[in-house]
C-alpha cells in the first residue's frame, strides 16, 4: 500500500517530465488535443519542477525562408562525381571561398524527395532525373555538370544472355522512372526493340543485386555500387549495355532551385569556383591517393575498394564542361542530351507533356567562372 | 528409487510445471548456445558448406569492370577463370620482356600492383590497417619477402607468387634500391596471382570476421569528422527515446480515457484502429516535407509506428481491470476523478508497464526505417551504406548491438518490476535473488528481510 502511494506521484512526475521537456510537440497534437486537455484535468496533483532541467535534445528542423545568413543546403548522395564534393568540404575550400554551405548526406531518391519538399536549396541529380523531378515535383536549374557516367550505370544480365537483343521476352528489374530505366530504354532503342519487348519489374535500385542473384529476373539495370555488386554476386553475369556505350546519356549535375539561385547568385558562383578547384585537384594523378582516401571515408570504405567506382565516372574539367555546355542536338551536348531524355520520358509516359528543357540548364555561372579564371 | 527418477523426469517435461532454477539457467544458456554453435560449426568445419573462395590476395584484370579486392568472395567455379586471366596477363608481360619489347604502364598502375601485397602485410601484422597505402612500407615488404627476410605465416604464398615477388623485386631494385616513389619503374610489373581460402558466402561471415570488423569499426574515429559508431548509437537511441516518449505522453492518457469512458472509446478508437493499418513508412515523404530532413521526421515515424498500437493495447488493458474494484470504490463513495486516479491507474499500472515493454520492441523495428528518411544517420545509415556494398561482416556487429540493446533493456525493465510493483501476484510468487531482495529492502525493509 505504501509503495503504491509513492508510485503514483512518481509516475505522474515522469509524465510531467515529458510535458516540460518536449515543449514543441509535432503537429499530431491537433488530433489528440482534447485528450490532452482531459489529462491536464485529471492530473492536477502537484508535479516536481526539477525535471524541467532535462535538456532539449530534439533538434527542431524548421525550414525558414531564405535569408543571407542561412547556409546553402545541398543534398548529395552516393555517386563518385558527387562524393567528390567531400574534397572541398574536408579541405575547407568553401570557407576559404567565403560561402556558407551545408552538405546533407542522403539516399539518392530521398535526396530528390527532400528537394521537392523544399528542405534543401540544391540537389545532386542526373539531367534525366532533374526533368522527372521537375515534371512531377519541383523544377530546378542545373548550374554545374560534374561528370558523365562512363560505364558505372549498367544493364547486367544473367549468364546466357549476351546482348541486348537476347533480352526479348525477358524480365528486367529496374527502378521505374529513374535514370537506369532511361538507360535500359536507350539500350532497347539502339537494338531496334521497344519497351514492349521486355517485362519491367519495378525494383528499388539497392535491391537489384539480390533480385538478379535470386533468379527472379533475367537482367537488371542499376548504377554503382549496386551494378558492381550484381556482377559480383552472380558469377558469369555480364554488363550487356553500359553508360559507356551511350556516353552523354547520363550527365550528373548540381541542380539548384530557381528561387535560391536568384537570391544567392553570388554564393552559387563561389560554389562553382570551389567545384573547379576540386576538379583541378582530382586531375593531378599525384593527388589520387589523397582524393580516394577522402572519398572512400565518406562511405566508410578502404580507398582500394572505392577506386573501381571512380573509374566509371568521367569527371569533367572546365574546358570539357564548356564543350558539353555548348548547344547542340546530340548526346555530346548537355542540352541535346536533355532534349533526348525529355523525348524519351514523354514517349515512355514517365510524364505527359514535353518540358522546356532550356529552363533546366544554366551554364552562365560556369561560363562566368571560365572568364575570370582565364 | 524409481519414484525419484520419475520425479526428475517430470521436472524436464512437466506440462505447466516450472523447472528447477538450475535447469532453467542451463536452458537459457542453451537457447543462446545452440544458434551460436550452429554458426560456429557451419563457419569452421570444412565440407559442410563453403561454396566460395575468399580472396586473400587479389588482382585487377585489364579491361574488366568488375574489380575484386582482398576479402571479396568468388564462387569456386569462377575462381579458376579469374586466376587464369591474371596468369595470362603476366605471360604477355613476360613474353614482351623476352622479346626485348617490354610493356609500359603508368607509374600509378605499378604502384597499385605492388599494393596488392598490402592485405598480406596486414594479415601478418607487418602493416597496420591504415597503412595499406603506405608505399614505403609496402616497398620494404616486397624487398624483405624477395630476399627471404620475411616469410608469410598468416597467408602461405604459393610458389608461383614467390617467384613473381622475386621477379618484380629485380625490376624494382634495378630502378632504385631504396624507396623513392619517383624512381619507380614504368615497365609493367607482374601481377600477383589471386589466392584465397574456401569460405561461406559473403552473407554468412565467420564469427571471428564479425568480431574483428566490429572491433575495428567501434574503435576507429573517422578522420573526416563523420560520427563514430558510438555517436551513431547514441543518435539512434535518441530517436527511439523521443519517438517512444511522445507516443507514451500522448498515447497513455488517451488510452486510459478510452478504456474508462465509453465516450472516448467510441470517439477515438475506430479512427485509431483504421489508422494503424496504414503503413507508417508510406508517410515518410510527407514527414520530410513538413518536418525537415534532420531528426524530426524520424522521431515522427517512430511515433506514428507505435502510437496507434499503444492506444489500442492500453485501452484494452484498462478495460480488463476487475469491475469489482471499481464497484467497491463507488460503494465507498469515490468520485469519478478519484476512481481514475486512485483505482484505475494504480490497478492497471503493472499491466500497462508490461505493454510498454512490448511496444518498445516495436519502436526499434520502426527505427530501422526511420533513419533512412531524410538524412541518412545513426546505426541504420551505416548498415545501409555497408549493406549495399555487401560488407556484411561490418553489418552484423551493428545488428547484434541492436539486438543486445533491446534484450538488455527488456531484462532491466522486467527486473525493475520487482521495485515498482511488489504487490502483484506475479512478483510475489517469483523466486527472488539476493540483488532483488536488496533492492526491495530499500523501499520496505520489514517485508523482505525478516
Amino acid at each position: 500500500m505504501k509503495i503504491q502511494s509513492i508510485f503514483l506521484p512518481f509516475f505522474l512526475s515522469l509524465l510531467s517530465l515529458y510535458f516540460f521537456s518536449c515543449g514543441g510537440t509535432p503537429p499530431e497534437a491537433t488530433e489528440t488535443e482534447e485528450a490532452e486537455e482531459e489529462v491536464a484535468a485529471t492530473e492536477s496533483e502537484p508535479t516536481e519542477p526539477e525535471t524541467e532541467s532535462e535538456p532539449e535534445s530534439e533538434p527542431e528542423a524548421t525550414p525558414e525562408p531564405e535569408t543571407e545568413s542561412t547556409p546553402l543546403k545541398i543534398a548529395y548522395s552516393d555517386w563518385p562525381g558527387w562524393v567528390a564534393w567531400e574534397i572541398g568540404i574536408q579541405k575547407n575550400w568553401f570557407e576559404e571561398a567565403g560561402v556558407d554551405v551545408e552538405f546533407l548526406w542522403f539516399d539518392y531518391v530521398a535526396s530528390m524527395d527532400a528537394y521537392v519538399a523544399g528542405q534543401v536549396d540544391a540537389v545532386c541529380m542526373t539531367n534525366g532525373d532533374a526533368l522527372v523531378t521537375g515534371a512531377t515535383g519541383k523544377p530546378s536549374v542545373g548550374i554545374i555538370v560534374n561528370d558523365y557516367s562512363n560505364g558505372n550505370d549498367m544493364v547486367v544480365a544473367k549468364p546466357g544472355i549476351d546482348s541486348v537483343a537476347d533480352l526479348k521476352g525477358k524480365t528486367v528489374g529496374v527502378e521505374e522512372g529513374f535514370v537506369c530505366h532511361l538507360l535500359l530504354l536507350k539500350a532497347l532503342e539502339e537494338n531496334n526493340m521497344s519497351a514492349d519487348d521486355i517485362t519491367v519489374v519495378n525494383t528499388p535500385t539497392d535491391e537489384t543485386p539480390q533480385v538478379l542473384a535470386s533468379g527472379s529476373v533475367d537482367a537488371i539495370a542499376a548504377w554503382q555500387p549496386n551494378s558492381g555488386q550484381a556482377l559480383k554476386s552472380l558469377p558469369g553475369s555480364k554488363p550487356i549495355f553500359t553508360s559507356a556505350d551511350a556516353p552523354g546519356i547520363i550527365y550528373d549535375l548540381l541542380c539548384v532551385s530557381s528561387e535560391s539561385l536568384e537570391a544567392n547568385k553570388e554564393d552559387w558562383a563561389k560554389v562553382v569556383a570551389v567545384w573547379y578547384k576540386i576538379v583541378d585537384y582530382l586531375m593531378d594523378e599525384a593527388n589520387m591517393d589523397d582524393a580516394l582516401k577522402i572519398l572512400s571515408a565518406r562511405v566508410s570504405l578502404e580507398p582500394a575498394e572505392y577506386e573501381p567506382f571512380f573509374k566509371g565516372t568521367k569527371i569533367l574539367t572546365l574546358e570539357e564542361a564548356l564543350k558539353f555546355w555548348a548547344k547542340g542536338d546530340g548526346l555530346d551536348s548537355v542540352y541535346g542530351s536533355t532534349d533526348i531524355v525529355d523525348d524519351f520520358n514523354v514517349k515512355f509516359e514517365v510524364y505527359e507533356e514535353p518540358l522546356d528543357t532550356g529552363k533546366y540548364l544554366d551554364p552562365s555561372l560556369t561560363k562566368a567562372y571560365a572568364e575570370t579564371s582565364k | 528409487m524409481s519414484e525419484v527418477k520419475s520425479k526428475s523426469r517430470e521436472h524436464w517435461f512437466g506440462i505447466r510445471k516450472d523447472l528447477a532454477p538450475g535447469r532453467r539457467t542451463l536452458l537459457t544458456v542453451c537457447s543462446f548456445g545452440i544458434p551460436l554453435l550452429v554458426w560456429v560449426t557451419v563457419s569452421y568445419v570444412p565440407f559442410i558448406w563453403h561454396p566460395d573462395i575468399k580472396l586473400e590476395i587479389s588482382a585487377d584484370r585489364d579491361g574488366v569492370t568488375t574489380v575484386f579486392t582482398a576479402g571479396d568472395r568468388v564462387s569456386k567455379e569462377f575462381f579458376p577463370t579469374f586466376v587464369e586471366a591474371v596468369r595470362q596477363e603476366n605471360r604477355k608481360v613476360l613474353d614482351a620482356r623476352v622479346k626485348n619489347n617490354p610493356h609500359f604502364v603508368s607509374r600509378r598502375e605499378n604502384i597499385k600492383r605492388l599494393r596488392h601485397l598490402a592485405p598480406l602485410g596486414v594479415a601478418n601484422g607487418w602493416l597496420k590497417n591504415n597503412e595499406r597505402q603506405n608505399d614505403e612500407k609496402i616497398f620494404n615488404l616486397w624487398k624483405q619477402l624477395a630476399e627471404g627476410e620475411l616469410a608469410s605465416r598468416a597467408i602461405s604464398l604459393s610458389q608461383e607468387n614467390l617467384e613473381i615477388i622475386e621477379e618484380n623485386w629485380i625490376l624494382l631494385s634495378k630502378a632504385s634500391p631504396t624507396f623513392n616513389l619517383k624512381l619507380y619503374p614504368t615497365e609493367a610489373l607482374l601481377k600477383l596471382i589471386p589466392q584465397g581460402i574456401s569460405s561461406n558466402p559473403v552473407y554468412l561471415p565467420a564469427p571471428h570476421e564479425v568480431i574483428n570488423a566490429g572491433w575495428l569499426d567501434f574503435n576507429t574515429v573517422p578522420e573526416n569528422g563523420m560520427p563514430t559508431m558510438w555517436e551513431r548509437y547514441r543518435h539512434s537511441l535518441n530517436i527511439i527515446f523521443w519517438g517512444f516518449a511522445y507516443s507514451c505522453l500522448l498515447g497513455i492518457p488517451l488510452a486510459i480515457l478510452c478504456g474508462s469512458f465509453d465516450f472516448f472509446s467510441k470517439l477515438h478508437e475506430p479512427f485509431v484502429d483504421f489508422f494503424r493499418y496504414m503503413p507508417a513508412p508510406t508517410f515518410s515523404v510527407l514527414f520530410v516535407a513538413f518536418l525537415g530532413t534532420a531528426d524530426a521526421p524520424k522521431i515522427m515515424l517512430v511515433f506514428v509506428g507505435t502510437f496507434f498500437q499503444l492506444v489500442l493495447v492500453i485501452a484494452n488493458t484498462t478495460r480488463l481491470l476487475e469491475n469489482s474494484l471499481i464497484e467497491a470504490a463507488q460503494t465507498l463513495g469515490a468520485k469519478r476523478r478519484q476512481l481514475l486516479g486512485r483505482i484505475i491507474l494504480p490497478g492497471i499500472l503493472p499491466n500497462l508497464y508490461n505493454d510498454l515493454r512490448i511496444l518498445l520492441g516495436w519502436a526499434w523495428t520502426w527505427l530501422v526505417i526511420a533513419e533512412l528518411i531524410g538524412e541518412k544517420t545513426g546505426l541504420t545509415g551505416f548498415i545501409d551504406t555497408q549493406g549495399t556494398r555487401y560488407n556484411f561482416d561490418r553489418v552484423f556487429p551493428v545488428i547484434i548491438l541492436i539486438g543486445l540493446t533491446g534484450f538488455f533493456t527488456d531484462r532491466l525493465l522486467n527486473w525493475l518490476r520487482y521495485l515498482f510493483f511488489p504487490w502483484t501476484e506475479e512478483v510475489r510468487q517469483a523466486p527472488k535473488g539476493l540483488l532483488t531482495r536488496l533492492l526491495l529492502s530499500s523501499t520496505d525493509r520489514t517485508t523482505y528481510f525478516k
